[in-house]
């Protein structure tokens, strides 16, 4: 059992340094994007909120998609260690959607003029940020950790399915109130030096994914081997 | 086949007799939507919302918060009883479990809209003839998406300590779509166009119902068995 | 577009909020880690 504390304690490692690699390289591409990359004259500064809107919404979905297709694949398999990566996964979607929640209405106060105009993917990202805020609820509520897998399980699945509905239910509900783009936010085309700061963002973001991942995975792990040991056998 | 059928009908009518021998929840559900009307009335200004507007929204959210209430005392009353564990040592097919107990919860949400949307239709006039059939089909229809959703979650939301506060948490997501699809068909309806046009809408509330009841009947014997 | 729109205050606003919300769960992740696994 010990074995599992020592594991829990390597990935935290691992984790820990592929996060601040990510974090350094995340300020690099803030001073990439603030000082070495061109601004953009019809939109000013506020444009260059798309060095980190959109990878912290590619980073969301990520999260979130792998979390639903680990969650498939706990119910074929029955692994607990995919009902940890879920579980994982999902928590850091959380901070990334967070991130993308606050940054998208302030990109999209300059740009589009409206704080908010249930645009289908901050709707979208909106709603899945309560599904899965639900989810951690109903992991934190239930003690059996066979039973929290499965209802986690349930729910990451019914998640997945339930994205095509929402995007086409507020497609939908847009078509009938369209609103004014006063701006677009990425311009005409995109010149070199702004596609070259937007794809390194999204590296180290992925990357920071990654090293996020591996240190809450550790902590599930060494919250499990607690809770094995004070449990004892569980009926 | 035709065993999935009997044991369904078998739990839908069992759940739906204990429900009727008390009808005290149906009561409470039916006067909670009534309240959320009269609510939805007096908290606007009617010379800027008419009741045109005003009605469709209304009827549409008492329905979802009905189908919440509903929802919540199908299981409670298994959980009250430790009914679930009978249920669970039953050697029926799960998907048949699921689909009684979705059929009893949509009999109980269709009879609590059956009070709501007279009342609807009354407080905001609406124009009902106008409407015509398409009403009671986006009714029925997007009842059947909520309750195989709401059935699906209510039984994990149940087992938990705060189920009241759970249930509506894990489903406002998944009430989107179908109050969406609802409410653009149903305001499309009242004022006065054809049924074909909405057409789309109700292909869109049919799939979601499909997917969601074919997903519970997959993954219900996920939430039950251990 | 004859000028170039002053909303650098957007810019300043968001780089922060995702910076503080980045970093404090980050950190938030790191202590919790921590303290599991010397248990």
């Amino acid at each position: 059992m010990n074995d599992q504390l020592a594991r829990a304690r390597a990935l935290l490692s691992l984790g820990g340094w592929i996060t601040l690699v990510a974090l350094l390289g995340a300020a690099g591409v803030v001073v990439l994007a603030l000082q070495f990359t061109p601004t953009e004259v019809s939109q000013g500064l506020a444009q260059k909120i798309f060095y980190i809107h959109p990878p912290a919404a590619w980073g969301a979905m990520l999260a979130f998609s792998l979390c639903g297709i680990a969650s498939i694949a706990f119910l074929f398999l029955g692994d607990l260690r995919l009902d940890r990566f879920a579980a994982s996964s999902a928590e850091v979607g959380l901070a990334f959607s967070a991130v993308m929640l606050t940054t998208g209405p302030i990109w999209g106060k300059p740009i589009w003029g409206t704080w908010w105009d249930w645009d289908p993917r901050l709707t979208l990202t909106l709603l899945l940020f309560f599904l899965f805020l639900g989810y951690g609820a109903l992991r934190n509520a239930v003690h059996d950790p066979r039973e929290r897998a499965r209802y986690s399980a349930v729910v990451g699945i019914m998640a997945l399915v339930l994205v095509p509905f929402i995007h086409l239910s507020v497609y939908l509900f847009r078509t009938i109130h369209p609103k004014p783009v006063v701006l677009r936010p990425d311009g005409p085309a995109l010149p070199p030096e702004m596609l070259r700061t937007f794809l390194l963002s999204v590296a180290v973001f992925t990357l920071l994914y990654v090293g996020l991942v591996i240190m809450r995975y550790a902590l599930g792990l060494a919250k499990d081997h607690a809770e094995a040991l004070a449990g004892g056998e569980d009926v | 086949m035709a065993d999935l059928v009997r044991i369904a009908f078998a739990v839908a009518a069992k759940d739906l007799r204990v429900e009727f021998r008390t009808r005290s929840t149906l009561l409470a559900a039916a006067v909670f939507a009534a309240l959320i009307l009269v609510v939805f009335n007096f908290s606007r200004d009617p010379t800027a919302v008419p009741d045109s507007v005003i009605g469709p929204t209304a009827l549409w959210v008492a329905v979802a918060f009905a189908a919440v209430v509903a929802l919540n005392r199908g299981f409670i009353l298994e959980r009250q009883n430790a009914a679930m564990d009978a249920l669970r040592l039953a050697p029926a097919p799960r998907g048949a479990l699921f689909l009684g107990k979705m059929v009893a919860n949509l009999v109980f949400v269709l009879l609590v809209e059956a009070i709501a949307a007279p009342l609807a239709v009354l407080f905001f006039d609406l124009p009902l003839t106008t409407a015509g059939w398409g009403l009671p089909l986006l009714l029925v229809l997007a009842s059947v998406g909520l309750v195989a959703v709401g059935t699906l979650l209510s039984a994990m939301a149940v087992r938990t300590r705060f189920a009241e506060l759970m249930l509506p948490v894990l489903l406002l997501p998944f009430l989107v779509p179908p109050l969406t699809a609802a409410a653009g068909a149903s305001q499309r309806l009242f004022d006065g166009r054809p049924l074909s046009e909405v057409v789309g809408w109700l292909r869109f509330l049919a799939v979601y119902d499909l997917v969601f009841v074919t997903l519970g009947l997959l993954l219900f014997s996920a939430v039950i068995d251990e | 577009m004859s000028e170039t729109p002053q909303n650098g205050g957007y810019m300043v606003a968001a780089y922060i909020c995702a910076g503080v919300i980045y970093l404090s769960y980050t950190l938030a992740l790191w202590l919790r880690a921590r303290r599991a696994v010397r248990e």
